[in-house]
């Protein structure tokens, strides 16, 4: 295009046509690429890509079928790391009470000690976290499915809401709680689970990533329709059926 | 357009004006532009559009949890992540994937039908002048043609790892065949410095079997 001499005298302050056109492609990337702490249109785009990878989520699912466990000796202790969003409550199992209402016929309240008369079901699975790490560990509680049994969810109910001593607060779709290895825990690697795990009663499962499995859990609710407020996390912008 | 060797991406049809030339003149004698087909120039743009936001976005998730080192691992500097966060990059990335999966795969169907694969990807022929070949021009095209057919595996490897992360209960026979998490994570996590190289290599390689006519052919 032009020779270079001429634009080499007039460099300096003044803009040379070249210097625009590189100012505007630095400018450019920049507006693709740096994000810089905001995030960047990410609610628009998950706007339009969450409908579709929430469908396909729930088409994956299969929910009855067990998904494949590990071997005992494949249990990582270590790698489960703590997560917490507001510090650890302590309870008293002696007195815990979980509730079970909603959208069912027979709501009731269940004490520990009923809750480990019900048949115990253990299994050895990978627990992902959403940051990425992941343990193998062996959880043992009451099948959520059992739990249901009893309470004798309405037709109508399509969601089940979990509340903890913590304050917080998860939703679910009703398949992936009645997965027939989504237990309400209370055993960890062959012990009773810490009260950092959760104790006495917590969520666990293969299905769902690690944010969905709500430590502490004193009130699970049948409902038809999701609530306004449908998860700890989720409302502050991840996204809700985080399936795995 | 069915020899490679006598298409337009060849060194033989490269512009043999001396660069002492103006260029106004040499335009009138040189051969044809290069030409691509449409196909071809459409997965091109959507692959380097969703590679570069599957990239920023991908490492906005590792620097939730670094793949070497975990939580007091290095973590990558904002300019280089997209998303914000980590719910922003996870929102990126599980959209941009459907753009960059299904590009492929419309791409590869396309190659397939049109028996591309066979004339515009790597052959015997190309590993043969690579090890035997004394034309540095006839070479210089075979090395092209290798690195951008060897990308391939790997940007189908990115998405089996990504589909082992992203549904590991679910498709858990194809996470089994990464043996354990940390090996999986990092063979996800490699496919980065390895896309990061070939858009380096890919890019100088062009310019040098047909200048900036055929990086331009590419993407006009």
């Amino acid at each position: 295009m032009q020779p270079t001499p001429p634009s080499r005298r007039i460099s300096g302050r003044i803009l040379t046509r070249r210097r625009i056109l590189q100012l505007s492609g630095l400018s450019g990337a920049g507006v693709l690429l740096n994000a810089c702490g905001a995030p960047l249109y990410s609610n628009q785009v998950s706007q339009v890509s969450e409908p579709l990878n929430q469908r396909v989520e729930g088409l994956l699912l299969r929910p009855q079928t067990p998904v494949p466990e590990y071997p005992v000796s494949a249990i990582t202790p270590d790698a489960l790391l703590i997560n917490s969003f507001n510090g650890t409550p302590q309870i008293d199992p002696a007195t815990f009470q979980l509730t079970l209402d909603g959208a069912v016929d027979r709501p009731m309240q269940l004490s520990m000690a009923e809750l480990q008369a019900m048949p115990l079901t253990s299994m050895v699975i990978r627990h992902v976290c959403v940051e990425g790490w992941a343990a193998i560990v062996q959880w043992g509680g009451v099948r959520l499915q059992d739990l249901a049994t009893l309470v004798q969810p309405k037709p109508e109910a399509k969601y089940v809401y979990f509340q903890s001593a913590d304050n917080y607060y998860e939703s679910w779709d009703l398949p992936s709680a009645l997965h027939p290895q989504t237990l309400m825990a209370y055993q960890r690697d062959g012990h009773q689970l810490a009260p950092e795990n959760g104790a006495p009663l917590r969520l666990a499962t293969p299905v769902k990533l690690g944010y969905k499995l709500s430590k502490w859990v004193t009130r699970i609710s049948f409902m038809a329709d999701l609530p306004d407020q449908q998860g700890y996390w989720e409302d502050k912008g991840y996204e809700w059926f985080a399936g795995l | 357009m069915s020899n490679p060797t006598a298409s337009a991406q060849g060194p033989e049809k490269s512009p043999e004006k001396s660069p002492e030339q103006p260029a106004k003149k040499a335009t009138k004698k040189a051969p044809p532009a290069p030409q691509q087909a449409l196909f071809s120039k459409i997965f091109h743009w959507v692959n380097l559009i969703s590679l570069l936001l599957l990239l920023t976005s991908g490492l906005q998730i590792y620097n939730a949890n670094p793949v070497f080192g975990g939580r007091s691992g290095w973590h990558f500097p904002a300019l280089f992540t997209l998303g914000g966060w980590l719910a922003g990059g996870r929102h990126w990335h599980f959209a941009a994937m459907w753009f960059f999966s299904m590009n492929l795969l419309i791409y590869g169907i396309y190659i397939f039908i049109t028996r591309r694969w066979k004339r515009r990807y790597a052959s015997s022929s190309d590993i043969q002048v690579l090890q035997t070949g004394k034309n540095p021009k006839r070479r210089n095209y075979a090395w092209h043609r290798v690195v951008y057919t060897a990308i391939m595996p790997v940007l189908v490897l990115a998405i089996a790892s990504g589909l082992a992360m992203y549904k590991p209960a679910q498709f858990y026979w194809l996470s089994g065949l990464f043996i354990n998490w940390q090996i999986l994570r990092t063979v996800h996590f490699i496919t980065v410095p390895i896309v990061v190289l070939f858009t380096l290599m890919h890019s100088l390689l062009a310019l040098k079997v047909g200048q900036f006519r055929l990086v331009k052919s590419m993407f006009t």
